[in-house]
């Protein structure tokens, strides 16, 4: 059994499954009024680690309740669950187990599965590595792929390409706008790698939207705004390093926090962040009230990941003492974030998939 | 002199011949001479900053190299910009799951070294990940180094 299996299940033991109609625990009144506010909006998907050890798909109402395993599948690892826009469907990677999961690299590894929202009828499209990073169109018939000669905008019933655009440096973790004119994702630009672009998908213009160690950029519901993760530099480490070294992270590394900022790069603000823990998988409610995001304890660490919510209303918050991190926004709020479950890549729709309430 | 002893002194000159152009074989090897679109020796002029480290992420760092010769294929000028993957590690070992076919005998890189190498390009088209390229103010071709070997004059 690996260290990392281990740290998960003391993971799940820390937090474990709710059953139906059980809120989380009220550590906080404000959590506990959080989470009946969001359990009746619609589901989140997410990756996680199954008592078997592999990775499969679980819907979960926002409170996380009503969490249940949809795809059950205990020789494949599934990663990367994403609603179409109309809740309808979803599509995933299904990975081989013996194929290595990078926390950044899984949407160009394993097949593209198409399944009903809830997981029934999977459908595979094309041979493992095929429409990498596919991300949907906003009429749910075609995706976007990521691939070296390009973005390819595929026709799901023909799996043809019907149009490729440049990317324009961008390299892993593509999504298309919800009104179908823009990409995002990281990018090589000006030098540095990391560098979250915006792409018109009508023009192919491209723009900056946040330099130097970010990722994971996924948009706002009005395609206005992204959401995305950063990592700055110089971060101070009041505590002489101690917490990097207990997890063996190199003393300077710093913390990653979760940022938003309009699609020209203008007005980017802290979202959440926490000294000591680096925050993913940002993803915003369809009404664009609310985030999820994970915290883990390492950096590309998906075994240590934990999903949280919290309002966007209630932005930046602070996690933890995070010494550095309040001296450098003295303004941040305090949540409340609702602790939810274990896992990765976290998506949100407010369909009504049922199976629950 | 004897006969024989002429015969002697031109065998050995023609030993001393061949053994001073035969290239080292970490030099010459099948892959650098068979690989890519383009062999040269070339030299690395400057590294424009320190590597950062690649334990987690991985990344392609651009280097400037001053072409020495040309053994295979064209290129546009004596200077030449290539980048290296994940340049921290020796090249015996650094090829992995995402690279796909990349390698050699360098074991570290230093301005000055002399390489043979065997390029392709641009690099967007073999290589899909972070690039660290201080030279994009300039305009040109990113070679993608797919076999490094080290090189002679």
């Amino acid at each position: 059994m690996t260290d990392r299996f281990c740290l998960w299940l003391l993971l799940l033991a820390a937090c474990p499954p709710l059953a139906p109609g059980q809120g989380a625990p009220p550590r906080d009144p404000r959590e506990a009024r959080l989470a009946r506010e969001v359990a009746g909006k619609g589901w989140i998907v997410t990756a996680s680690r199954t008592q078997k050890g592999d990775w499969d798909l679980f819907l979960m109402r926002p409170d996380g309740t009503h969490r249940r395993d949809i795809t059950n599948t205990p020789d494949y690892n599934e990663m990367g669950g994403r609603f179409s826009p109309d809740g309808k469907r979803i599509l995933y990677r299904r990975i081989a187990k013996d194929v290595k999961i990078r926390h950044d690299g899984w949407g160009a590894t394993g097949e593209l599965v198409i399944a009903n929202a809830d997981g029934t009828n999977p459908q595979v499209y094309g041979p493992p590595g095929d429409f990498p990073w596919a991300s949907w169109s906003p009429d749910g018939k075609q995706v976007a792929c990521l691939t070296k000669t390009g973005i390819e905008i595929r026709e799901l019933a023909t799996k043809q390409v019907v149009r490729t655009v440049d990317r324009h440096g961008i390299y892993q973790q593509l999504f298309w706008s919800p009104d179908g004119h823009w990409f995002c994702g990281p990018a090589n630009h000006y030098g540095e790698s990391w560098t979250v672009v915006r792409l018109s998908a009508d023009t192919s213009e491209v723009n900056v939207v946040a330099k130097f160690q970010n990722c994971t950029a996924d948009w706002f519901p009005n395609s206005q705004r992204l959401i995305y993760s950063s990592r700055p530099a110089n971060q101070e480490e009041p505590d002489g390093g101690k917490l990097a070294q207990a997890v063996k992270q190199k003393p300077g590394y710093g913390w990653t926090q979760l940022w938003m900022a309009d699609g020209d790069g203008n007005n980017r603000s802290l979202v959440y962040g926490e000294d000591g823990r680096h925050i993913y998988g940002g993803d915003i409610s369809p009404d664009g009230k609310y985030v999820l995001f994970t915290k883990s304890m390492t950096d590309g660490g998906i075994d240590t990941g934990i999903i949280f919510l919290m309002r966007l209303s209630d932005a930046p918050t602070i996690g933890g003492e995070s010494i550095a991190l309040r001296k450098l926004h003295p303004d941040a709020k305090n949540g409340p974030i609702l602790q939810l479950s274990p896992g990765w890549e976290p998506h949100w729709t407010y369909a009504n998939i049922g199976g629950g309430r | 002199m004897s006969r024989a002893g002429w015969l002697w002194c031109a065998l050995l000159l023609v030993v001393v011949a061949v053994s001073c152009g035969r290239k080292n074989s970490a030099e010459v090897d099948a892959e650098v001479t068979s690989l890519g679109t383009v062999e040269v020796t070339a030299q690395v002029e400057e590294i424009p900053g320190a590597f950062p480290p690649n334990d987690l992420y991985n990344y392609a760092y651009v280097l400037k190299y001053r072409v020495l010769k040309v053994h295979r294929g064209q290129l546009p000028g004596q200077e030449i910009l290539v980048a290296q993957y994940n340049p921290l590690k020796p090249r015996t070992t650094v090829a992995d799951d995402v690279s796909g076919k990349v390698g050699g005998h360098v074991e570290a890189f230093r301005a000055g070294d002399i390489h043979r190498m065997a390029l392709a390009a641009p690099v967007d088209q073999f290589w899909m990940g972070g690039i660290i390229d201080k030279y994009f103010q300039q305009p040109g071709v990113r070679y993608w180094a797919i076999w490094t070997n080290p090189g002679s004059r």
